[in-house]
């Protein structure tokens, strides 16, 4: 049984709450637990994610903005479908929402990631997957804002961190996110928390076998297939407690692999 | 005053050709560097095949500039569609990735395998950055000896990243070079008469990457040394070899001290 600690806000005032975490999450499959993967696309019709893609939306230059329309372009690159695979690996019955932000011609830039970001939180959807990020400092101020906005939503923001010696935005933002960093476990439920790090998950993500374009599959080794990882466990937890909030959720990650520490010393 | 107008214009032709040509020398020698840095990255990487990838037009598509291995010749500006494969991503992205067992999925690597008769299957590929802009990739296939090919590393990554940032400062050059011979080029192929304005903004582009400015600078220095006469060139030869002597040598002590 694990102990969460948690702020629960009442009309009057803000409360400290203790909460209790059982092991029923192990069990659960995602259901009912949207998750949006904002990447190259998603490869709908692989064997491993067929019926599990909801709706599909790929980023178009309207002049001078970005809309997102419906596509059935499917993935350009391969990337997207492996983080949607990696995450059915571990909540088989969680539902994707593909937001296609990389892959078209002059685009991939960070302004439709930013976009994306922003349809994802104005869908609400509960888990967004961003195994994406930019170094550009002009894109610090409104990632800040929009994961704000998400926090203050209830969305879950996972980010991956740079595989790159230099910080990306947003997964440096320690508040209103979670951001992952690859380690060489294997076990999904082994992930481990780095209080204090800039980036605190760590979660697998060397030589990961994940679904590929083509109904294929590949061993891919980078942070960007951690994320995916810790937004499986999400969906599960979120199943089980579908009111948890972001903190809350952090807080369960915290509780989690602390647990997970002590049953390692232990061994 | 014709013949005055006529002479203009060959000084405009002549100072036209004198930037073509100054390009002409830097992109040889540029070239020349990414690969011999292919080679030795490649080694390091325990790989024999690599290649550099560079964004052609803004459309996001993109080209192979430079290669090693044996498909090399092959795959030299041979074009990859915008988003397309591991190098469509990581161009887009900006994050590196590792891929194995490439070789089995009908994509981008599949075509190019069936072009060259080559069998990619493992992939290292990571972006090349030049002042916070994703310019290309930098990608190694394959390990030395035979199949089956071990993934490529995590400490691989990292180290690959190393080789991309030098790599990446060399391609821009390449890239200001390369952009001012064929906007020269279309000048002089041009009917309408020269458009110096133009001239003038695009070289003060040019002109605001350092490394560029004092290379242009140092070429320009030399012909006009060439230009005052024989022994002036003598002099200025044996002067710039003794310089590199110099160098050859103080990068020798600094390996021994080390």
């Amino acid at each position: 049984m694990t102990t969460v600690t948690g702020y629960k806000e009442n009309e009057n005032s803000t409360t400290l709450i203790y909460f209790q975490l059982d092991e029923k999450w192990k069990n659960c499959t995602g259901k009912g637990v949207s998750v949006a993967i904002i990447d190259s696309g998603i490869d709908a019709d692989h064997p491993d994610l067929q019926g599990k893609v909801k709706e599909s939306v790929e980023a178009k230059k309207d002049k001078t903005r970005i809309v997102f329309e419906p596509s059935d372009a499917g993935d350009s690159a391969g990337h997207g479908t492996a983080c949607a695979g990696i995450i059915s690996g571990i909540a088989s019955d969680a539902e994707f929402y593909s937001i296609k932000v990389l892959g078209a011609g002059g685009l991939g830039d960070g302004q439709a990631f930013l976009a994306g970001l922003e349809y994802a939180i104005n869908n609400r959807y509960r888990i967004v997957n961003l195994s994406l990020g930019t170094t550009k400092p002009q894109f610090f101020a409104p990632l800040h804002d929009l994961l704000d906005r998400a926090y203050q939503a209830g969305c879950i923001v996972v980010a991956a961190a740079n595989n790159l010696p230099q910080p990306s935005f947003p997964s440096v933002f320690s508040s209103s996110l979670i951001s992952v960093s690859k380690s060489e476990e294997k076990n999904p439920l082994n992930f481990g928390f780095r209080y204090g790090e800039v980036i605190e998950l760590t979660a697998p993500g060397v030589n990961i076998r994940t679904p590929w374009l083509d109904g294929g599959y590949r061993n891919l080794t980078g942070n960007s297939f951690a994320c995916p990882h810790i937004v499986g466990i999400i969906a599960l937890i979120l199943e089980d407690h579908p009111n948890f909030t972001p903190f809350q959720v952090k807080s369960a990650l915290y509780a989690i692999a602390e647990e997970n520490l002590e049953k390692a010393e232990n061994k | 005053m014709p013949d005055e107008n006529l002479a203009n214009q060959e000084e405009k032709f002549r100072s036209i050709i004198e930037i073509i040509d100054i390009a002409h020398t830097l992109t040889e020698p540029i070239n020349y560097s990414i690969v011999n840095l292919l080679k030795l990255s490649a080694d390091q990487m325990d790989s024999d095949e690599a290649s550099v990838i560079i964004r052609d037009g803004d459309e996001g598509e993109m080209k192979f500039l430079a290669a090693i291995g044996k498909v090399a010749d092959q795959v030299i500006n041979l074009k990859i569609p915008s988003g397309k494969g591991i190098a469509g991503f990581v161009l887009s992205s900006g994050q590196p990735m590792a891929v194995s067992e490439v070789g089995e999925e009908n994509s981008f690597y599949a075509e190019v395998d069936r072009q060259t008769g080559y069998s990619t299957q493992t992939i290292l590929a990571t972006p090349l950055r030049f002042n916070d802009e994703i310019i290309g990739v930098l990608e190694y296939v394959n390990r030395k000896g035979k199949p089956p090919f071990e993934a490529f590393t995590a400490d691989e990554m990292d180290k690959a990243a190393i080789f991309a940032d030098t790599i990446a400062s060399l391609v821009n050059v390449y890239e200001i070079a390369e952009l001012s011979k064929n906007f020269s080029n279309k000048i002089l192929l041009s009917d309408e008469k020269f458009k110096f304005n133009e001239v003038r903004e695009w070289l003060n582009d040019v002109r605001s990457s350092a490394e560029h400015k004092q290379t242009i600078d140092l070429a320009l220095l030399i012909k006009e040394i060439a230009n005052r006469g024989e022994n002036e060139r003598r002099m200025c030869k044996q002067i710039l070899e003794a310089i590199l002597q110099y160098s050859d040598n103080t990068t020798e002590t600094s390996y021994l001290n080390f």
